[in-house]
């Protein structure tokens, strides 16, 4: 049979437009994801992080804002409130992570693949990197001695670590936020009633093992409060 | 058994939300009727791996949902709407659903040709680049039912999806429910009886964390027939009969 006797092939329109739709709909993920997809090796995992509710513009554009206030401060009084800023900041910042009320889709992401747990984790380490690099970058410019410069990033752990811990505990990122932020204020203050400066708390070295074990604590609470209980069967 | 759940119970405190049910169930819709505070969306959400039950036996898709591999697992082969539909308005249509289809580890490859065929199953496709937050509620729950079916899943748990729709809308989603229904177990929770009876095979009726009924729609109807029970329609006086007789019953044992 010649080839003309044939009529036309069928054409599934339908799939053809599905085709179609799918590269006109399709979304170019940014280099930052596209990054942290082949590190994470997870594309859910790196888009979860890119949707982070503290990794967004305008969170980013407050924390440089209050800690160029910070720099500007410490410059005109030459107290070093930039690394007093620091740990207060980042803890907010750890607080509104992930959680709900926070993520808008928190319900729906509780029951897919990627594990709430792991988006908790890789959200909270990323905020904490930007924070500590952004805290780094005023204390710099702040012209602090080395010693406060990142005398204070211990202190920041223990701060976020008792952020998260409250706002996992509590499901309320206003709750960590206030944990965090209450926490560092009174150490700050009884540092001062203690030792007479308000730094005490970021210079004294004494404090660094106090710092680390609470912050270790914190983690632990996190996650036996992000645990799923086994023996359901 | 695409679900299994024996004597599964759920506390809040001191309040008993889902007390003692047992369901098993293959592929096919399953309507899941009762009254608001029934215990409906808690016994979705434990379905849907979103939290654990207090006590008793949950099985899905053949796996035990309380260990990590196997719950992924099941996660990967599960749709799940839930009653309340967070979501992020600045997404549009397409990223909202292809999110959630990375987020259940489709292969990346796969995922643009799923999103599209997700859209347009739900015949948002003229709204697919609009963002979230100027569709109407209707578009909102046809974007939160594409999410839900964009992995083809085996197990689909639908709270309340015909909220908000138009009633040319609830039409097309009873038709588009038969057809997920002849690969996949889907179930719906509504409070809508008609909806049920036109796109359920299977029907359990849910009144104070128990389930009273469980039966096909049309034992249900019978269960109204001469019975005196109020409702418009045949399977709605079914339901107020079967509720009716489950209050009396509690009444009694008080």
């Amino acid at each position: 049979m010649s080839s003309t006797d044939a009529g036309p092939p069928d054409v599934d329109l339908g799939r053809v437009w599905l085709g179609v739709a799918a590269q006109v709909w399709r979304r170019e993920p940014g280099w930052a994801e596209r990054a942290a997809g082949r590190l994470l090796r997870s594309p859910g995992l790196a888009r979860a992080l890119m949707t982070t509710p503290s990794l967004l513009l305008g969170w980013l554009i407050a924390t440089a804002a209050v800690l160029a206030a910070g720099v500007l401060a410490t410059l005109g009084t030459g107290t070093p409130y930039v690394p007093l800023l620091a740990p207060a900041v980042a803890a907010a910042g750890i607080a509104y992570a992930y959680g709900p009320g926070i993520d808008p889709a928190w319900e729906l992401s509780l029951s897919m693949a990627v594990s709430d747990r792991m988006v908790l984790l890789v959200r909270a380490l990323v905020v904490f990197g930007l924070n500590a690099a952004l805290g780094l970058a005023a204390s710099a410019a702040s012209g602090a001695a080395a010693a406060v410069t990142f005398g204070w990033l211990v202190p920041m752990t223990a701060a976020c670590g008792l952020a998260l811990a409250a706002a996992t505990l509590a499901r309320s990122a206003n709750v960590g936020v206030a944990a965090g932020a209450a926490g560092w204020v009174i150490t700050v203050l009884a540092g001062r009633a203690a030792a007479g400066r308000l730094t005490a708390v970021i210079t004294d070295s004494a404090l660094i093992l106090p710092y680390l074990a609470f912050a270790a604590c914190c983690g632990l609470i996190v996650l036996y409060a992000t645990r799923i209980p086994r023996g359901t069967s | 058994m695409n679900v299994e759940l024996t004597d599964l119970t759920r506390r809040f405190g001191r309040t008993t939300a889902v007390a003692g049910v047992s369901l098993h169930t293959g592929p096919g819709v399953f309507g899941l009727l009762g009254p608001n505070g029934a215990g409906k969306t808690t016994l979705l959400r434990m379905t849907a791996t979103v939290i654990p039950p207090t006590s008793g036996r949950l099985r899905l898709l053949g796996r035990d949902p309380g260990g990590y591999e196997p719950r992924r697992e099941i996660r990967r082969r599960l749709g799940y709407l839930p009653q309340n539909l967070g979501y992020y308005p600045g997404f549009t249509v397409a990223e909202f659903v292809e999110y959630f289809a990375l987020l259940k580890d489709m292969p990346p490859g796969r995922v643009p040709q799923a999103v599209a065929a997700a859209i347009e199953h739900v015949g948002l496709g003229d709204r697919a680049r609009a963002r979230l937050r100027t569709l109407s509620g209707g578009m909102l729950r046809r974007a939160g039912i594409a999410q839900a079916i964009v992995n083809e899943p085996e197990l689909l748990l639908l709270d309340e999806p015909t909220a908000g729709l138009d009633p040319e809308q609830r039409v097309a989603f009873r038709g588009l429910l038969r057809e997920l229904g002849q690969r996949a177990t889907v179930i719906v929770s509504t409070h809508l009886v008609e909806d049920v009876g036109a796109a359920c095979s299977e029907v359990a009726l849910m009144e104070q964390g128990r389930i009273v009924f469980h039966g096909t729609p049309a034992e249900l109807t019978a269960r109204g027939e001469g019975s005196g029970a109020a409702g418009d329609a045949p399977l709605e006086r079914g339901y107020s009969a079967v509720l009716a007789a489950a209050r009396s019953t509690t009444a009694a044992r008080a």
